[in-house]
């Protein structure tokens, strides 16, 4: 059984992810990104004014050399209202699809999404507690009312979540449960209040279903700030993301301080969320469906696994706002196209993958 | 080539207890280089409590662990990782790493880099595959192999620490008997090549064929240490694993044969 690895086993490739797995993950990211500026430039002819995508190229250009003060109304559109949102579209993409896969690792269960932790029901209970309560007023700052509460009320359920956990043991499931728990509470004070206020739901529902419809620079580059950071610092940690999938113990054998990297990390992640969340609604099914299709294709590792999710994150997502936006009747709700492709998805994989994650 | 006089693993006086009261009460123990010494005892007995009090998952009360000759309680869980592999008894099965990748999570302790391994650690991962028999399973998923070949890869993830101590906890419990001898052939292998090893298994038989001392622990207590005639008697597995057994010499290894029943001690 013992041997010197000898010459006939030249060929035999050393690397810790094969080549093949990296050349694959080269092509996903290179090939991926191209894509998503192709359809980037595609959903900036999108709308009620009308380009072809030359034109639209053109006046993408031309918002850039002239540092966003295009001279005609087609690209006064395309910067101040087209550009942003699409920018906003790639941006939550990706972060959704990075906190999925990030949570997944962390929680031990590859059945998880972003919000497991509560985030999108404290954010939904903050924006309704915030339109229906009556503060929303006919003033400038009113736009930002709503993704503030969604922001507080994210922050404010995942700590909830985190104390339940932390006291309860601080187990993965810990944080499973305690998410689970103050996820229904919240849903509930949702409900409750907006029983005593039907006339306003409208906002709300538009909220809740998610939409990109409001977003302009402002929003964008909020959202991008915190986005492109975490993305960063996540890319820059995933090689100890795969020593979390030893669970915490085992981990530790490895002298990593696993517990605090854990917590960090889901500290780290739900902040993200809840920049994403906050201004364009409860976007289901990137986070949880993303990251599969990604080890499906490049496998666990998350070296490659991160990369991937970034690129396919954001080209789902925009193919999902593409599609809301081509409606003749007006905008579909970005959210419920996520859902309803991404339910069917979320089947399969129960079915093929779900008995052997049992637990 | 059990000869050096120094302990690679020296455990004194150690306590521990998870509420007031102590589950294990002064532990004295020791492994030599090249030495393959066994914690046997039945379950229950505080093994793994007293594996996770050496490579300090769990704080001690009292005594002193030293790893070649350094107080672990001075070392961050880095430097101990670096000089003290734990094997455990299997890898969690979630998620889709290949064998390479698992094996190369081994070497994390020495990884300074950001993102990939260096050509060495890729050169020990390669090594500890060709050697454990796994090569041919590289590319293969974790969940794909069978317990056997799964127990070689987390002995494989185990050797790329490249440890001078490697602790073992119960690695044969779901293995089928052709297994369990290999794992433990595996063992005996690195021991001879300098390595000291500690097994904590209640699989009497296994440990008395190959371990050089056997340390017996009863609720927390050791019992007995010496070699595996020595402390593997009648009385002795009487005592503490509660049955009646025959003893049975082969080729000058005892054997323990269950010939007694539980139900009438019990009942």
């Amino acid at each position: 059984m013992r041997h010197e690895i000898s010459e006939n086993t030249v060929g035999y490739d050393s690397n810790s992810v094969s080549k093949t797995i990296k050349r694959r993950t080269a092509l996903i990211v290179i090939l991926g990104s191209i894509a998503v500026f192709i359809l980037y430039i595609f959903s900036l002819t999108m709308g009620a004014y009308s380009l072809t995508f030359t034109e639209a190229l053109g006046q993408l250009w031309e918002a850039i050399i002239t540092l966003g003060n295009p001279s005609e109304m087609g690209g006064k559109i395309i910067y101040n209202l087209r550009m942003p949102r699409s920018l906003a579209v790639i941006l939550v993409g990706a972060g959704l699809a990075v906190a999925g896969a990030v949570m997944q690792a962390m929680i031990h269960n590859p059945l998880v999404d972003p919000y497991v932790t509560g985030i999108s029901s404290g954010a939904s209970f903050g924006t309704v507690l915030v339109t229906l309560s009556g503060v929303i007023v006919a003033s400038s700052y009113s736009l930002y009312l709503m993704p503030l509460g969604a922001m507080i009320g994210a922050i404010v359920s995942f700590m909830l979540t985190m104390t339940v956990a932390e006291i309860s043991g601080g187990k993965a499931m810990s944080y499973v449960l305690g998410g689970t728990i103050i996820a229904a509470g919240l849903s509930a004070g949702s409900t409750l209040i907006m029983s005593f206020s039907a006339d306003r739901m409208h906002n709300i529902t538009e909220w809740m279903f998610g939409s990109f419809a409001n977003i302009e620079w402002q929003e964008s580059i909020i959202i991008a700030i915190p986005v492109v950071a975490i993305l960063t610092y996540i890319l820059f940690n995933a090689r100890k993301l795969n020593v979390m999938l030893l669970g915490e113990d085992q981990a530790r054998y490895l002298g990593m301080d696993s517990r605090t990297y854990k917590r960090n990390m889901l500290i780290i992640v739900a902040i993200m969320t809840a920049f994403c969340v906050s201004f364009c609604g409860v976007i289901g099914f990137v986070g949880l469906v993303v990251p599969h299709l990604c080890r499906m294709i490049v496998g666990g590792d998350h070296r490659v696994l991160i990369p991937s999710s970034i690129v396919v994150g954001a080209l789902v997502l925009l193919i999902a706002d593409i599609i809301c936006k081509s409606t003749i009747t007006g905008e579909l709700p970005i959210g419920a196209i996520t859902s309803v492709v991404g339910v069917p998805f979320f089947i399969y994989l129960m079915v093929k993958e779900g008995k052997k994650y049992a637990m | 080539m059990p000869c050096d006089d120094t302990n690679m693993l020296e455990v004194t006086g150690l306590s521990f207890g998870y509420t007031e009261k102590n589950n294990l009460e002064c532990i004295d123990l020791f492994v030599k280089p090249g030495e393959f010494v066994a914690l046997m005892g039945p379950n229950g007995s505080g093994k793994t409590t007293m594996m996770r009090c050496i490579n300090k998952i769990l704080k001690i009360r009292s005594g002193d662990v030293r790893i070649d000759d350094t107080d672990v309680l001075r070392l961050s869980m880095a430097e101990i990782a670096r000089i003290c592999t734990t094997v455990p008894a299997d890898a969690p099965l979630d998620f889709s790493l290949t064998v390479r990748e698992f094996v190369s999570l081994g070497r994390t302790p020495f990884i300074t880099s950001v993102w990939w391994e260096k050509e060495e650690d890729n050169r020990i991962v390669d090594q500890a595959m060709w050697d454990l028999g796994i090569t041919k399973y590289a590319d293969r998923k974790l969940h794909e192999l069978s317990s056997g070949e799964r127990a070689r890869v987390l002995l494989a993830k185990g050797v790329v620490q490249t440890p001078k101590v490697i602790l073992v906890d119960e690695p044969s419990a779901h293995l089928d008997i052709k297994y369990k001898v290999q794992v433990m052939e595996i063992l005996k292998e690195l021991s001879k090549k300098g390595l000291s090893i500690l097994i904590a298994s209640h699989d009497i038989n296994l440990l008395t064929r190959f371990c050089d001392r056997i340390a017996l622990l009863s609720k927390g207590r050791i019992v007995a240490t010496g070699t595996a005639s020595e402390v593997v008697t009648k009385e002795s597995i009487k005592e503490v694993f509660g049955i009646e057994v025959e003893i049975v010499n082969l080729n000058g290894t005892v054997y323990v044969l269950p010939t007694g029943s539980v139900m009438e001690t019990t009942g």
